[in-house]
């Protein structure tokens, strides 16, 4: 199956390479090859748009503003600088890149819902600054002088244009792909899937959304400058909040994170007015009321829609062969040098308004040891765990691994310094494969560039074949490789664990946190766990457990800390940890004389 | 000073529409974490409805009474058809297009209806206008931030005094503690969905009379209400109305000293340096991120 895709993706590339040749010698006259050049241009919005909408699953509504931007930009450089078409249309991207920076990064690190509203009033922004800035803009007669289009100092024929916008098109589709199955490809969908679980795995959100944002910026100042090309004249009242409907409708018809929907939805929603005309007081009610039937009878578009036909179709095969892994004692092992694993917590403190849930909370992971954090509900262990892994900041106190300080750095650096975590309430990235679930865990380890991922190179396919030996490595380890071609959310509870698990040691932790690893578990996958913990930790990596099982933590835990209303109460081996009068106190109110913490299991 | 005042009275009055819709967008986003991006539209929905039954003969009070009732079913339907069908998906923004689609497709078809004209919506509130401290205004610019204010605290009342308010706030701190409670978790989300549609109709109401009403009528409100929850922080409800207000105070003197395109290039630039700077909103909570 994975070759049959990349077959049909390749077919898909040959026929797009095709239809762009054929066509410009078939149309018949100069109009019809116009609208085919409208086409293209929408085209490159529509893949670019694609990046956002598909992989980080943020709405943009202010792609005309976008597409404004550009086509001002582009034709005041050729207009008032003497600058060719080409390098116009770079300055143009280059402008239009820096405005997505500005609008993402504050918006997606609050909410990502706000980018929709944000873009939108960029929309307006835009509007408002070309009707005031006359002087530059026009005003709201516009610029009507822009020259005809021109590369390198030749004017180019309507033929040599069409073969410029053609090239772009075929270039943005491949580099579109391209992001989609590299590590960037793999983050965003992250992300979209759990935000927690990426930043967790060292997946710095906000970059990536920003970053994808940033794509659609970038195409849509391009596509702006060749619009301004092509028609020679431009003003305000051309770009409104309808085109940024249809830019993203082309996306959501064609399908949202396919390659070669937007294409087709743009080719759409070029040609479909034409043959409309007569019913142009509706066309935008046509808009909505398409948007709403694709969103409620095929959300994945139609590419989505005949992907998952071909699934039902030709099913791919769940498993993979283990042959096909690398040994996950390979993966894990650590670098001789930097062999210690030690995590030190010191007077950690954390409040709540009024409640206390962490009191000067002290802890020490051993190099290699596996340590269990224990205590009734409510003691702030999980609280101490989303502290160290980032997600709450202490009010008091540190924490380090390896002597590097901890607190107070985002989830993702802390990530990166070697902590990987599970959750209580497992955070599986639902809609990707298994196997890619692990990949994404291994992302920090990969090297490659933004642009080696564009460009697909050698050695950034060297990298990811690395990158899925050792993922497949993983669930070998796991005992996964049956269901690694199976969509994370389709699996049975206790899998899904055991896929965390494999997950988070794709990151090579020097710590790794298990929250509630057991919870859920039957009493035979508790032992498996139990085998797992022990060969995790005979690699070298330090374990933190954090459980309520008794039994399993006194069969694999060297030293065991009980927290109580925030503070440690107790941490030594688990033996004398059991006989801790104290301990006993915390599980029964009273100490007992016949009943032994063993017992309990809640 | 006459000018300086007549711009603080007319910027309460814009400023008192804008803390309605914010208000809204409060309310829809405290219990479902999603708000209808069609909720501009519901403004116009209530002015549009209260000229159309004026014209059919129904009283003026009644024809504005059911003109809100109405906004209110629209938040109740869209609810129902268009968000509730995501909200169950994480990370969904399906609810998002959805009433984007939905709007489109009510201002398109009361464009429509109107042909493009804007139509009047007469009112005892704009008959004659009154002089203070100069400055002439009509008694109906002045009901409108009184009527947000009001809201904001009818708001307040109900949450701290209600069952259905109490439930409100339950949905809102945890949604899956308050099902365990016994709250019906989808009936109160449409409850709050419903309850900003008749906010929203209200202020289309209200501005019908001074702006005269038309299919566009709601968009920018819609917009500069988001806008406004936005930098006021849309977890307080005081925080978005007292934005709302300030918002259209301020609005009014970039109109009168620069221009009109000025207005919403500053306004706009605004809210996208309070989310650089106060990314929870200047009034609002942080919210930490549940694990």
């Amino acid at each position: 199956m994975r070759h049959l895709t990349r077959h049909l993706t390749l077919a898909g590339f040959v026929a797009l390479a095709a239809i762009l040749v054929i066509v410009p010698l078939t149309s018949g006259n100069e109009y019809e090859l116009r609208l085919f050049m409208l086409f293209l241009i929408y085209g490159i919005i529509a893949v670019g748009l694609n990046v956002l909408v598909g992989l980080t699953g943020l709405v943009s509504l202010g792609q005309a503003g976008l597409f404004a931007l550009g086509s001002y930009t582009g034709a005041i450089v050729a207009t008032r600088l003497g600058f060719d078409m080409i390098s116009s249309s770079l300055i143009a991207a280059l402008v239009a890149a820096g405005f997505g920076v500005l609008l993402a990064y504050p918006t997606v690190r609050v909410r990502g819902v706000y980018l929709a509203v944000v873009t939108i009033a960029f929309g307006l922004i835009v509007e408002n600054v070309a009707i005031e800035w006359q002087s530059l803009t026009g005003g709201t007669t516009g610029l009507t002088s822009i020259p005809s289009p021109n590369a390198f100092g030749v004017r180019l024929s309507g033929y040599a244009f069409y073969g410029v916008l053609a090239v772009l098109l075929f270039l943005a589709t491949a580099a579109a792909h391209n992001l989609k199955v590299s590590r960037y490809g793999r983050a965003m969908l992250a992300v979209s899937q759990s935000e927690i679980a990426a930043r967790a795995l060292g997946v710095d959100a906000t970059a990536m959304r920003t970053l994808a944002f940033v794509a659609a910026a970038v195409t849509a100042g391009l596509a702006g400058t060749f619009y301004a090309f092509l028609n020679s004249y431009i003003s305000p009242d051309i770009f409104t909040f309808s085109d940024s409907v249809r830019f993203l409708l082309m996306v959501i018809l064609g399908g949202a994170a396919s390659t070669f929907g937007p294409v087709l939805g743009a080719y759409i929603l070029t040609y479909l007015p034409e043959y409309l005309q007569d019913f142009a007081v509706w066309q935008k009610f046509a808009y909505g009321a398409l948007l709403l039937v694709v969103m409620f009878v095929m959300p994945r578009g139609i590419m989505g829609s005949l992907a998952a036909g071909l699934k039902r179709l030709v099913p791919v095969p769940r498993a993979v062969a283990a042959s096909e892994g690398l040994p996950a004692e390979e993966t894990l092992r650590l670098d001789p040098r930097a062999q210690k694993s030690e995590l030190v917590a010191r007077d950690l403190t954390l409040r709540f308004g009024g409640l206390t849930a962490l009191a000067k909370a002290s802890l020490r992971v051993k190099p290699g040891e596996v340590h269990a954090l224990i205590g009734p509900n409510g003691a702030g262990k999980s609280t101490f765990v989303n502290t160290i892994s980032g997600f709450y900041q202490p009010s008091e106190g540190d924490f380090e691994l390896d002597g590097i300080q901890l607190a107070g750095k985002p989830s993702h650096e802390i990530a990166r310094a070697g902590l990987s975590r599970t959750f209580q309430n497992t955070e599986l990235f639902g809609e990707m494969t298994v196997l890619e679930n692990v990949m994404v865990g291994y992302q920090q380890r990969l090297g490659y560039g933004l642009f080696a991922a564009l460009l697909r190179t050698g050695a950034m396919r060297r990298e990811d074949a690395e990158c899925r030996r050792a993922a497949i490595g993983l669930l070998v380890f796991v005992g996964l490789q049956d269901y690694a071609n199976e969509e994370a959310r389709f699996l049975p509870f206790g899998l899904q664990r055991r896929l965390e698990i494999a997950r988070a040691l794709a990151a090579r932790p020097r710590l790794l946190l298990l929250d509630e690893p057991a919870a859920g578990l039957t009493t035979q996958e508790i032992d498996e766990l139990e085998a797992m913990i022990r060969r995790i930790a005979a690699l070298g990596v330090s374990v933190l457990l954090i459980e309520h099982h008794v039994e399993l933590i006194m069969a694999v835990a060297d030293t065991v800390t009980v927290l109580d209303y925030g503070q440690v109460i107790a941490s030594d081996a688990p033996a004398v940890v059991q006989e801790n009068p104290r301990v006993i106190e915390a599980y029964f109110g009273t100490s007992l004389d016949h009943a032994t913490p063993a017992e309990v299991t809640a | 000073m006459t000018t300086v005042v007549q711009y603080i009275l007319s910027g309460l009055a814009i400023g008192g529409i804008y803390a309605l819709v914010a208000l809204g967008f409060h309310i829809m986003w405290s219990s479902a974490k999603a708000v209808n991006f069609a909720h501009g539209d519901t403004l116009m929905i209530g002015g549009l409805l209260a000229v159309y039954l004026l014209a059919a003969g129904l009283p003026l009070g009644l024809a504005c009474l059911a003109a809100v009732v109405a906004g209110g079913l629209f938040g109740l339907v869209l609810e129902r058809i268009a968000v509730r069908p995501f909200l169950s998906q994480q990370g969904s923004v399906g609810w998002m297009l959805t009433t984007i689609a939905v709007g489109i497709m009510v201002e398109s078809f009361a464009t429509i209806q109107t042909q493009g004209y804007a139509r009047p919506l007469p009112s005892p509130g704009v008959a004659s206008s009154v002089h203070i401290l100069g400055a002439g205004i009509y008694p109906q610019e002045l009901v409108i931030p009184l009527v947000a204010v009001v809201a904001m605290l009818g708001l307040r009342a109900l949450q701290r005094h209600t069952l259905v308010g109490r439930a409100m706030r339950a949905v809102a701190h945890n949604k899956n503690a308050a099902a365990l409670m016994g709250i019906n978790v989808n009936a109160v989300v449409a409850f709050s969905f419903a309850l900003a549609g008749l906010l929203g109709a209200a202020a289309g109401v209200l501005v019908a009379p001074v702006v005269q009403a038309s299919a566009a009528m709601g968009v920018l409100p819609g917009l500069k209400g988001f806008a406004v929850a936005i930098i006021g922080g849309i977890t307080s409800a005081p925080g978005v109305v007292i934005t709302g207000l300030v918002y259209g105070v301020m609005e009014k003197f970039v109109e009168g000293y620069i221009s009109t395109a000025a207005r919403e290039i500053i306004g706009f630039s605004l809210m996208i340096l309070t989310l650089l700077v106060f990314p929870q909103g200047l009034f609002g909570k942080r919210e930490v991120m549940k694990v």
